[in-house]
């Protein structure tokens, strides 16, 4: 008998095998090069309908979004949530819970602590006040990215009938608008050619304008899925379409599957042509007289 | 010029919207893929020293490729050119990888990555008008970093 049981106690237990009342989860999203990653354990509200305010989660209590070992918020370039300025690292994750739903969202740059150990106030730390939101039940505590926008979004979490929504906004790698003297050379009406499967050449009007601070391009006839697009500055004499979503929200910069190479003589912007990612040339225009 | 439109079909018949989406996510898992941190600047590699095209592949190497032989061709031609580009699908980041060069030699990349090919084409265009590497690195980087 004892042989059996010191057998069984030596025999090692896979790990992947551990049911954990709060199981380790993870989201990560990219926008335009930053990576924001949340690592977490993921509580059940199990059949409990109140969470906060009662002795699971206090009210004025310090109190990090998940379980287990404290959760963690990752960014790989600096960024702002809510308006704060958030430098690249690691951070645990902790809100201070309070019953007028005026929270407070603490990243604190000291990633590896555990639940029960909430960190003091710190001038190190970076503190977010937040308007809690009212939303459906939800059993298990979640993170998630629910709107993304070329240049952040709301990343929020939800546990029972609360939703902490964090607006973040990301370093963009473009600049989209360009100044009026920048842009004055590239205004103008160009005859756009390109060939047909047939080899058979097809004409179009090609106008360029500068709009709210931004260069834009238009075929005539117009064409449904770029119609009025933006032309991104991203090299010299070089750009990258963007296109606007119905509301004129830039959401899509078609680099590099789309590039307008602009040519001068003398000094003065000619033509130009556009290729895709694969350098193959799609077509070419020339400025009208 | 249209994306969608049947007249975009009529043209060309191999980029269609949904052949040109489907490029744009194979181009996104390649960039996700990699190591590299998104937008960072790449460092160019210096050419090597009495550089070749000699391990460019051709032949058998290409056979289920013709389309691409007349862009192997060209690379092999400008070996110290295509040595001195940072190939931004990621590869180089690698110790196998030294450059653009690389990914058209041994384990071949170039023969299934669209950024690697377009990179080439990009470099072989330019090196034809008379530009200078310097000059085929910025617009490798304004187009692909």
């Amino acid at each position: 008998m004892r042989i059996t049981l010191i057998a069984l106690l030596a025999m090692p237990v896979p790990l992947a095998a551990q049911i954990r009342a709060s199981e380790a989860g993870m989201i990560s999203q990219t926008i335009d090069g930053t990576t924001i990653t949340v690592d977490y354990s993921r509580p059940r509200a199990r059949g409990r309908e109140s969470l906060f305010g009662t002795k699971y989660v206090r009210w004025g209590e310090t109190w990090t979004p998940g379980a287990n070992w404290a959760t963690t918020i990752q960014v790989n370039k600096p960024d702002t949530m809510a308006g704060h300025p958030v430098a690249t690292g690691k951070y645990s994750v902790w809100m201070v819970v309070r019953q007028d739903s005026n929270w407070t969202v603490v990243l604190d740059p000291k990633s590896h602590l555990f639940h029960m150990n909430p960190p003091d106030s710190a001038g190190s730390q970076i503190r977010i006040p937040v308007r809690v939101q009212s939303a459906p039940f939800t059993d298990v505590l979640t993170w998630s990215m629910p709107e993304v926008r070329m240049d952040g979004g709301v990343l929020a979490m939800q546990w029972e009938r609360v939703k902490v929504p964090l607006d973040i906004t990301v370093q963009p790698s473009l600049v989209t608008t360009l100044p009026a003297g920048d842009a004055a050379p590239y205004i103008g009406q160009y005859s756009f050619s390109e060939k047909d499967s047939a080899g058979k050449e097809r004409l179009s009007l090609f106008t360029i304008t500068h709009e709210d601070g931004t260069l834009k391009g238009q075929w005539t006839p117009d064409d449904p899925y770029m119609k009025k697009f933006a032309l991104i500055r991203i090299g010299a004499d070089t750009f990258a379409p963007g296109v606007y979503d119905e509301k004129g929200v830039l959401y899509e910069i078609l680099k590099p599957d789309l590039v307008v190479e602009f040519k001068r003589e003398n000094g003065k912007v000619r033509s130009f042509t556009i290729r895709d990612m694969e350098d193959e040339l799609w077509g070419t225009g020339t400025r009208k007289p | 010029m249209n994306m969608h439109n049947p007249i975009l079909s009529d043209m060309r018949k191999d980029i269609t919207r949904r052949g040109f989406v489907t490029s744009l996510s194979v181009g996104v898992a390649g960039l996700v893929l990699s190591p590299r941190v998104a937008n960072a600047a790449p460092k160019h590699p210096a050419p090597r020293p009495g550089i070749t095209g000699e391990h460019v592949l051709k032949g058998k190497d290409l056979e289920k490729y013709p389309k691409l032989v007349p862009l192997f061709d060209s690379i092999r031609k400008i070996p110290q050119v295509i040595d001195g580009i940072h190939c931004n699908c990621g590869c180089t980041n690698g110790m196998e990888f030294y450059s653009l060069l690389s990914c058209y030699e041994a384990k071949g990349m170039a023969r299934d990555c669209a950024i690697c090919q377009g990179q080439g084409r990009l470099a072989v265009r330019l090196h034809s008008e008379g530009k200078t590497l310097d000059q085929i690195r910025a617009a490798i980087d304004a187009k692909f970093a």
